[in-house]
């Protein structure tokens, strides 16, 4: 599985911002169309998209587009010009598992018509609905992580995004929605780009809450947020002695792992496997 | 009747002679393409380092827009060449196809 610890959004219309994007080592980069992109500049940025797909180096960092939603005229026509050059299509304000079997027809009639590999789609969650359909959204094949938005789900909820009481639930029926269909979970922004000790604590309760990562909205949170994903020593430790014990018992032909006199689970390997993989190590 | 007709084709000519589109912005790193109706090519470049880069950005102009009859504005505010190209391809098929937005 790949990491998204953090996803960087850029403006769609923007040039100057998209220059340098494959320099920061985000694990994604978003170019968005959607809410960052004012209607009399829909077209205009389509274009642009499509042309930084061919011409910027993302360096290590995956390509995403943020399409437009799916009620609005637009995101067709985002999908039949970004699709043959990105990885990924973030799809916002997806509601029902039928959104996605709508977007993934559509994905499948241009990924025949250029024979391109299949796309993922990470759809974002920001309505009620979509959060009470969440855990159907996330079995669809193509999805490859659940995301959430705060702003749209408070407001569909009808409370203030700084004093809603909720966030935490939610956070958690996304995890469970993800983790249930084993597909990664997806934490939203921190938007305040200058307060690093509240990004880091941020970003590490999102982690111990069970995301993969955490949407990112300046080259300086990537860093950040890259640490705070990063396991402790002593969880790096463990994990190394249980995969160790693991390859042991693979060697020797033995069903059941075990480490200083203990069972260890296939589960537990997992984890240990995931643990050295955000921290980077063989 | 025949003076309403005249009047109303004068009025669809004036329109098309009026035809101008825009593509990209005025931002750092940025192109505005701007394309006129005319009668004849015409290409003017604008540009702050216009000594340095403007042949080249002329002869992206030339290659986006061989054989398009039309007078093609392009203010360069430093914009990269796929950037110049992605608002050239814009501007044209606003203006040929009517795509928008």
């Amino acid at each position: 599985m790949k990491l998204r610890r953090t996803r960087l959004y850029v403006p769609g219309n923007n040039p100057h911002l998209m220059e340098n994007v494959g320099l920061y080592n985000a694990d994604a980069v978003i170019l968005d169309l959607e809410d960052s992109v004012p209607v009399t500049h829909k077209f205009d940025a389509r274009i642009l998209v499509k042309y930084s797909l061919q011409n910027i180096d993302f360096g290590k960092s995956e390509k995403w587009v943020r399409i437009n939603g799916i009620t609005t005229p637009y995101w067709k026509k985002d999908l039949r010009e970004v699709l043959p050059y990105c990885e990924v299509i973030n799809l916002p304000k997806v509601e029902s598992y039928e959104d996605m079997e709508m977007v993934d027809a559509e994905m499948s009639i241009i990924e025949d018509e250029n024979g391109l590999e299949r796309r993922e789609v990470v759809p974002i969650i920001e309505t009620v609905r979509g959060l009470v359909n969440a855990r159907e959204i996330a079995s669809h094949p193509r999805v490859a992580a659940l995301a959430w938005g705060g702003e749209d789900l408070t407001a569909d909820l009808g409370i203030p995004r700084k004093k809603a009481l909720i966030l935490d639930q939610v956070r958690a029926e996304i995890v469970f929605a993800a983790k249930a269909n084993k597909k990664q979970a997806l934490d939203t922004v921190y938007s305040n780009i200058r307060d690093e000790q509240g990004l880091f604590e941020y970003a590490q309760r999102a982690r111990y809450m069970g995301f993969d990562g955490i949407g990112v909205i300046h080259p300086n949170q990537i860093e950040i947020v890259h640490q705070a994903f990063r396991p402790t020593d002593d969880e790096i430790e463990e994990a190394r002695k249980i995969i160790e014990a693991a390859k042991e018992a693979e060697r020797n032909g033995k069903a059941v792992i075990s480490l200083n006199g203990r069972m260890i689970d296939p589960p537990v390997v997992e984890r240990a496997r995931k643990i050295l993989q955000f921290a980077e190590v063989e | 009747m025949e003076i309403t007709n005249l009047t109303e084709n004068l009025f669809i000519y004036y329109l098309h002679t009026l035809i101008m589109i825009e593509a990209g912005t005025q931002e750092k790193g940025d192109a505005l393409v701007i394309i006129e109706s005319s009668k004849q090519r015409e290409i003017i470049v604008e540009s702050k380092i216009m000594a340095i880069y403007g042949e080249s950005i002329k002869k992206t102009v030339e290659e986006e827009t061989a054989d398009f009859v039309a007078k093609i504005i392009v203010k360069d505010y430093g914009a990269l060449d796929w950037v110049l190209r992605a608002r050239l391809e814009a501007a044209i098929r606003k203006f040929t196809g009517g795509e928008e937005p």
